[in-house]
């Protein structure tokens, strides 16, 4: 007996013909130091639960965070209620199961052993050594600790039921440096599920030194450049531009890779995986429709080999699902759980003596505004380093990039070896690029 | 609900290691939204949230715990396991609450909970109508949805106070995209309030009016030209526009920033020209119906109106009581959460800078050249360094006093404390937006907003050369 089979019974009894629950139970810790003091310590139970059914061959969603015999009710009334109204024809699917599971552990016990104050230790010694690194350092704007702890549950009226646990932690720091009447910030995340792979003392160099190096930064002269762009650059472009392999997307006309599979998109140096079933925290061997995930490119060579599909939008093209049905509601979305840029053989340096002269861009905010994610037309401030006789040289700052994704992926030049994984589960590399717009001065 | 009497025996046992504070913070809401997608409804959906927070302080140290337990047992084991953070000998016993009354500000006058959804779909339908008979074969997806919430909360604190507050939202959204051989833009427009179904049936704000805004707007920019880039005089539209005061100055006057001397605005400024003269700014939740307004926060200090620049002079903060014991000041009616996963703090409730004297079209005729950026997709700040960044959705070349050509992709860029000082005109069109604010505390409810004005010079990136 599960306490969820009252929702299945009831679900029958209201004449929905299909359901499904994905449940999703967590546990998680943050603890967060300002002036050698806690300053949020927050420890919390959560459960939520999204339920959807099938009625008439329409489908309806609900969704809530407890569970007892009234919401289950609800939950039923409200599919029911939501389903009624739904127009749209596309085929909807309660999965029945894939034949064979590529199971990945992405539950690591040990670090549910760590002691409390093994993680206080860290965050101490973490805070102090920021402090004490460089004098430029006038501030330590927060350290924190978090942990969290998941098992989804995915099950439906065909009888799958599947499991994931899953756990990590992540350090987050951030401080301020000061140069005279110039102030900058800079901050940094460490995310894994293996303890001992943190490092206090090298995290709080690799902040310091991000926030130190953009002192004395002022904006270049507007004009087109060679150009490095850092990994988590090319992480927050990489997101966007496959954005467009969404099959719902080209479905729907407002993709720019529309007719492009089998055709070239980008430079040859350039591919782009899929790589779910990856061993690390973002592994995902099942997506939000119960489907096997696998490995697979998306861009090779520079080649389109395929567009991103859920149950819904692979039968619209009478094609296999690819297992990347991710994201709530009646209708599942599309999306990646591990995207990688494949990296390739050239260091950083010789990246820097490959441009000669040109800009190194390390960061850039405001993608939410700055990108068009239909056109993929960006313009972005940003911050980085003039790049000078293929050296690194003085900081930039107060300058906007700008470009389009489909020009900036068929003007890399070279992808170098330095992969880095971000906390949005992107793995990739410093990335030379032929030219990009900087304003400036 | 939790009863009083519950909600003592939870504080009393919070409180037993020595905080100074405890509070409750109990919330039941629903949600329900309706999409329609390309005249079809494509999903709709409804959502449940029930739980309680448990919030400790012992001077400036913070506990915070949630639960969906909402048993006498769940509650207890919640406080006891989060009193283990203190040690020490109680300092405060809870023997009574009394409630807090407050005013309705923002009364309702049909509970969306009456509303047949079919009601919401035709009014919808209406916009999605209006964009069709422009039969423009340009226009390739459109958008429309329809969203309320009804929030309940309690709050019940160890200063022996409890109170509830109840409120809904309603929000209307349509979006347009728009194709040529260039490629595609979008168009988006989504007005909000906290006011039932009537409000989207009015002069000012009906279906039909905002989705023709929204497909004209992705219509104009498909012919738009690239924005120049470089330093220019912005004039910037009113309402939407004022998000770039928000970011750029109004999350640097949170208590949360200001305390921990984290912002560009500290306190050693107020009394200070952080703005040109002729800049005035106000947050104030206590605007009836509107978007961003509390009648009481999340900790019991009732909603206000905080003038917090006079012309040109820094006058005043966002305040939490936490943040508050920093500053040695008390809350002002400013600490707000998304809901009870998060831990209060200051935020932004209907923020804009008021009105000035000129009219929008002086402004526009005092320009020679220049970019008039009337909308943005919103932006970001550091307020530590106050440097922000703003993407336009509508924006146009001033010549010689008028507006000309649109132009897209322009993105504003600069430092809060500067551009501040460079508003050299402001016009007397004020007018509000309704946004969505994210920060550590959650995704709330802000309004933003602005009258037209001018700054005198921005830093403008984008990839159409100069501004010749």
């Amino acid at each position: 007996m599960s306490k969820y089979d009252k929702f299945f019974a009831l679900a029958k009894e209201a004449g929905l013909e299909q359901v499904e629950l994905f449940i999703s139970e967590s546990h998680s810790l943050q603890i967060s130091l300002f002036h050698g003091e806690v300053d949020e310590y927050k420890d919390n139970n959560g459960y939520s639960i999204m339920a959807r059914g099938i009625l008439n061959g329409k489908c309806g969603s609900a969704n809530a965070d407890v569970w007892n015999k009234e919401k289950a009710a609800w939950l039923v009334n409200e599919i029911v209620n939501n389903a009624k109204v739904i127009e749209n024809d596309d085929p909807i699917f309660i999965f029945k199961g894939s034949d064979k599971y590529h199971k990945v552990n992405t539950f690591n016990k040990e670090l549910e052993l760590v002691s409390i104050d093994q993680k206080m230790k860290e965050l101490y010694t973490l805070e102090k050594a920021l402090k004490e690194i460089d004098p430029r350092i006038v501030e330590v704007a927060g350290t924190e600790y978090s942990q969290t702890s998941e098992k989804v549950t995915l099950m439906n009226s065909n009888g799958l039921n599947l499991v994931q646990k899953s756990n990590y932690f992540t350090f987050v720091a951030q401080c301020v440096a000061k140069q005279g009447e110039q102030t900058k910030s800079g901050y940094d995340f460490f995310l894994d599920n293996d303890f001992s792979k943190f490092n206090a003392q090298e995290f709080a160099k690799k902040i310091v030194k991000i926030t130190v190096d953009q002192l004395g930064g002022e904006p270049c002269e507007t004009n087109k450049y060679k150009a490095i762009l850092h990994p988590d650059v090319v992480t927050s472009l990489l997101k966007a531009y496959i954005g467009h392999a969404d099959a719902e997307e080209v479905q729907k006309h407002s993709s720019l890779f529309i007719d492009k599979v089998g055709k070239k998109i980008a430079s040859s140096k350039v591919t782009i995986e899929d790589k779910p079933l990856t061993k690390n925290v973002f592994a995902r061997w099942f997506d939000d429709e119960g489907v096997a995930t696998s490995n697979k490119p998306i861009v090779k060579n520079g080649k389109l080999q395929t567009y991103l599909y859920n149950l819904t939008t692979a039968a619209k093209d009478g094609v296999e699902t690819t297992g990347n049905g991710f994201g709530g509601g009646s209708k599942r979305g599309i999306g990646s759980a591990f995207l990688s840029l494949k990296p390739g053989k050239k260091s950083l340096d010789e990246l820097f003596e490959m441009v000669g002269n040109g800009v190194y861009i390390t960061d850039v905010s405001g993608l939410h505004a700055g990108l068009n994610p239909q056109s993929g037309n960006f313009s972005l401030q940003s911050t980085g380093f003039m790049i000078e006789n293929g050296k690194k040289g003085k900081p930039l700052d107060l300058i906007t990039v700008g470009g389009n994704l489909l020009d900036i992926f068929k003007d890399v030049l070279e992808v170098g070896n330095d992969v880095t994984v971000s906390p949005s589960g992107v793995s990739a590399e410093s990335v030379l690029i032929k030219k990009i717009a900087v304003s400036g001065k | 609900m939790i009863s009083k009497k519950i909600a003592i025996d939870v504080l009393n046992e919070s409180l037993a290691t020595g905080a100074d504070y405890a509070e409750i913070f109990y919330e039941d809401s629903h949600s329900h939204g309706v999409t329609i997608e390309n005249g079809k409804v494509e999903t709709t959906s409804s959502n449940s949230l029930c739980g309680v927070g448990l919030r400790l302080l012992k001077n400036n140290q913070c506990v915070y715990g949630y639960t969906n337990d909402l048993s006498k047992k769940g509650l207890f084991a919640l406080a006891s396991s989060l009193s283990k953070s203190f040690h020490d000998e109680r300092l405060v016993t809870v023997t009574k609450l009394d409630m807090i009354r407050c005013k309705n500000r923002s009364p309702i006058k049909r509970s969306y909970d009456d509303v047949p959804v079919e009601e919401k779909i035709a009014l919808i339908r209406e916009g999605i109508d209006e964009i069709n008979s422009l039969n423009d074969p340009r226009i390739v997806r459109t958008f429309g949805v329809f969203g309320d919430n009804y929030r309940f909360v309690a709050v019940f604190n160890s200063k022996g106070k409890w109170f509830k507050r109840v409120s809904e939202f309603g929000r209307m959204v349509f979006q347009v995209i728009a194709a040529n051989q260039n490629g595609f833009e979008t168009g988006f427009e989504g007005p909000g309030a906290q006011q039932g179904i009537e409000y989207f049936r009015t002069e000012k704000v009906n279906p039909k009016k905002t989705a023709r805004k929204a497909a004209e707007t992705a219509l104009k920019m498909l012919t738009a030209a690239e924005c120049p880039s470089g330093k220019m005089p912005v004039v910037i539209g009113n309402g939407w526009g004022g998000v770039l005061f928000h970011e750029s100055c109004g999350h640097p006057l949170e208590a949360s920033a200001v305390s921990k001397g984290l912002s560009c605005f500290s306190e050693n400024k107020i009394g200070d020209y952080i703005a040109s003269p002729v800049v005035s700014a106000v947050d104030d939740s206590t605007i009836p119906n509107e978007w961003g307004s509390i009648d009481i926060d999340d900790e019991g200090n009732l909603g206000t109106k905080r003038l917090l620049i006079k012309n040109g002079k820094l006058n005043d903060y966002m305040i939490d009581d936490l943040n508050g014991r920093r500053m040695n000041r008390e809350g002002n009616g400013a600490c707000r959460r998304q809901n009870y996963r998060y831990i209060p703090t200051s935020r932004m409730s209907n923020t804009y800078i008021c009105n000035g004297k000129n009219t929008p079209e002086d402004i526009i005729k005092a320009t020679k050249l220049g970019l008039y950026a009337v909308s943005f997709n919103g932006g970001s700040v550091d307020p530590t360094t106050g440097e922000f960044n703003f993407g336009c959705s509508e924006a146009y070349i001033i010549r010689d006093g008028k507006i000309c050509e649109p132009v897209k992709g322009a993105t504003l860029i600069g430092k809060g404390s500067e551009i501040l000082k460079k508003i050299d005109m402001v016009a007397n069109d004020l007018d509000l937006a309704q946004g969505m604010c994210g920060a550590s505390s959650g995704s709330i409810r802000t309004n933003v907003g602005q009258p037209t004005l001018r700054v005198s010079e921005v830093t403008v990136g984008g990839r159409g050369g100069e501004l010749k």
